[in-house]
C-alpha cells in the first residue's frame, strides 16, 4: 500500500473515490482497523451533512414504497458456517464489514502474538481458510485469551494462545526447518496425568495455523519430530513444550 | 434474533465497541419483516435521504426513483446492519449517498457531461447550502462546524459530498493539487467530527 493510504478515509466516505480505487480501498479497509475504525467516525460527521439539505418527499413515495415491500425478499442474516454456529455470540461482529473486520483484527493479532513473524497471506479471502479463520478468531479474542511463546529445539518458534472459556487453542508455528520426507512434526496437549494426546501432525511450514478444542484439562502443549505418520506417543527429547496453566 | 453482542477489547489493539442497542432493535424487528417499524425508520429518516439524493441527483423524477430503490434496500438488508460499524441514520444515509453516486456516474458515463463548470459551482455550492438551512438545532451546529473548516476543506468536502464528485474533478475544479484534496477532505472530516462531537447533542 502506498503511504498515502490512510488519508484516503476522508475521499472514501464522501464516496470521492473513483470505482476501481473504491475498491481497492475496501480491500485495504478489510486488514486495516484503525482504518475501519475511522471510516467509521468520520461517516457519522459526514452524514450529518444531510441534515442541511433535508426535504420531504411526496407522501406518495412512501405509499409506494409500503406497497412494494411486500414484492421484496428480505436477506437472511450473516452467519458463519454450519459448524462454527455455535460460537456465534462470540464471533458476534460478522454482519457487513464485521467479518472481515473480524478477520482483520485476528490478522492483526496474530502479527502481535508472533511479532509479526508470520505471513498474513493466509488471510486472504479464501473460503477454504474463512472457517478456520472463524475460529481463529473466536479464541483470539477470548478475554480470557493467554499467549505463550517458546523457541523450538533445532530452530524456529511455537506460539500457543489459548482460552478456557471457550476450550480452544491456536498454535502457530514459525521458522521450524523443513524435515525430510521420513519425518513430521507432531503436535501433543498433555493432562494433569502427563499423557500425552496427540493433536495432529505438521509439516510446520508456517501457513498452517492449528486450532485445538478440548484443551481446559490440559497443562502443556508439546512438539516433537517424529517418523513420518506419526508416533502414539511423543518420541523424546521434545522439540518444544510450552506449559499451559 | 439475539441482541447480545460483545463489546471486545483486544490488548493494545484494545479498542472497545459500543452498542448501540436501540439502533439494533429497531434493525432487528425490521429484519424479522415488521414493517411497522420499517414505517418508523422511513419517517425518521426519509427527509434526509430523499434530500440528500436529490441534491447529488437534482432532476426530481430520477431523485424519487433513487429515493425508493434505497429505501426497498434498507427493507431488503436489514440483517445486515451491524450496530458497531455506526448508527442507523449513518447507514442509511451511507447508502443513500452511494446510490446517488453511483446513479450520476453511470449518467455522467452515458453523456459525458461538460466538466466546464469550475469554479462558478463552487461558489453557488456553499450558498446553497447555506439557503437550505432550517431552524433544526442540528442544522444550525452542523451549519456552523462547517463554518470552521478552512475553506478549501470546506469546498472539497461538499463538492464531493453534494456534487457527487471524485477527488480528481474536485482538485480540477479547484484548481488544487490531487493529493491536497484528498488530505483536506480526511483532515476536514476529521475537525468536523471534533466540531459536531465537541458542542455535544
Amino acid at each position: 500500500m502506498p503511504p498515502d493510504v490512510h488519508t484516503l478515509t476522508g475521499p472514501y466516505v464522501l464516496d470521492a473515490l473513483p470505482d476501481p480505487e473504491r475498491g481497492d480501498f475496501e480491500q485495504h479497509l478489510a486488514y486495516c482497523e484503525s482504518c475501519t475504525i475511522e471510516v467509521t467516525e468520520l461517516r457519522e460527521a459526514a452524514v450529518k451533512l444531510a441534515t442541511q439539505v433535508a426535504q420531504p418527499p411526496r407522501a406518495a413515495l412512501k405509499s409506494a414504497v409500503m406497497a412494494s415491500l411486500n414484492d421484496v425478499r428480505q436477506l437472511p442474516p450473516l452467519i458463519p458456517d454450519a459448524d462454527s454456529a455455535d460460537d456465534s455470540t462470540v464471533i458476534a461482529p460478522k454482519r457487513g464489514f464485521g467479518r472481515r473486520g473480524m478477520l482483520a483484527l485476528a490478522a492483526a493479532a496474530l502479527a502481535v502474538a508472533t511479532s509479526g513473524g508470520i505471513a498474513i497471506d493466509q488471510y486472504r479471502e479464501n473460503s477454504a481458510s474463512r472457517q478456520q479463520n472463524l475460529q481463529i478468531a473466536a479464541v483470539l479474542t477470548q478475554p480470557d485469551a493467554t499467549t505463550k511463546h517458546a523457541s523450538v529445539t533445532g530452530g524456529g518458534a511455537a506460539t500457543v494462545v489459548s482460552s478456557t472459556s471457550k476450550d480452544s487453542a491456536v498454535v502457530l508455528l514459525s521458522g521450524l526447518p523443513r524435515l525430510g520426507p521420513d519425518r513430521t512434526y507432531q503436535m501433543w496437549m498433555i493432562d494433569g496425568s502427563k499423557t500425552a494426546h496427540s493433536v495432529g501432525l505438521t509439516d510446520g511450514s508456517p501457513e498452517r495455523t492449528t486450532v485445538i478444542s478440548g484443551v481446559a484439562d490440559k497443562i502443556a502443549f508439546g512438539l516433537t519430530v517424529e517418523p513420518a505418520g506419526g508416533s502414539t506417543r511423543p518420541t523424546e527429547p521434545v522439540a518444544a513444550l510450552i506449559p499451559m496453566a | 434474533m439475539t441482541e447480545q453482542r460483545r463489546v471486545f477489547s483486544l490488548g493494545e489493539l484494545g479498542k472497545t465497541v459500543p452498542v448501540a442497542t436501540a439502533d439494533g432493535a429497531l434493525m432487528a424487528l425490521i429484519a424479522r419483516g415488521d414493517s411497522s417499524a420499517f414505517s418508523g425508520l422511513y419517517d425518521l429518516t426519509s427527509a434526509r435521504v430523499y434530500g440528500l439524493v436529490r441534491r447529488v441527483v437534482r432532476n426530481p423524477a430520477i431523485s424519487e426513483e433513487v429515493c425508493q430503490e434505497v429505501m426497498l434496500e434498507i427493507w431488503r438488508t436489514a440483517a445486515h446492519y451491524d450496530p458497531a460499524r455506526g448508527s442507523v441514520t449513518a447507514w442509511v444515509l451511507t447508502i443513500a449517498h452511494r446510490r446517488a453516486i453511483d446513479r450520476v456516474r453511470s449518467e455522467q458515463a452515458s453523456t459525458n457531461r461538460d466538466q466546464a463548470v469550475g469554479r462558478q459551482s463552487v461558489e453557488t455550492d456553499f450558498d446553497q447550502v447555506s439557503d437550505a438551512v432550517t431552524s433544526s438545532l442540528e442544522t444550525e451546529q452542523v451549519r456552523r462546524c462547517l463554518g470552521s473548516l478552512t475553506e478549501l476543506q470546506r469546498e472539497s468536502i461538499t463538492l464531493a459530498y453534494y456534487g457527487g464528485h471524485t477527488y480528481s474533478a474536485v482538485a480540477e475544479m479547484l484548481e488544487a493539487n490531487v493529493a491536497t484534496v484528498k488530505t483536506r477532505m480526511r483532515d476536514g472530516l476529521l475537525r468536523l467530527r471534533d466540531c459536531l462531537g465537541s458542542e455535544g447533542k
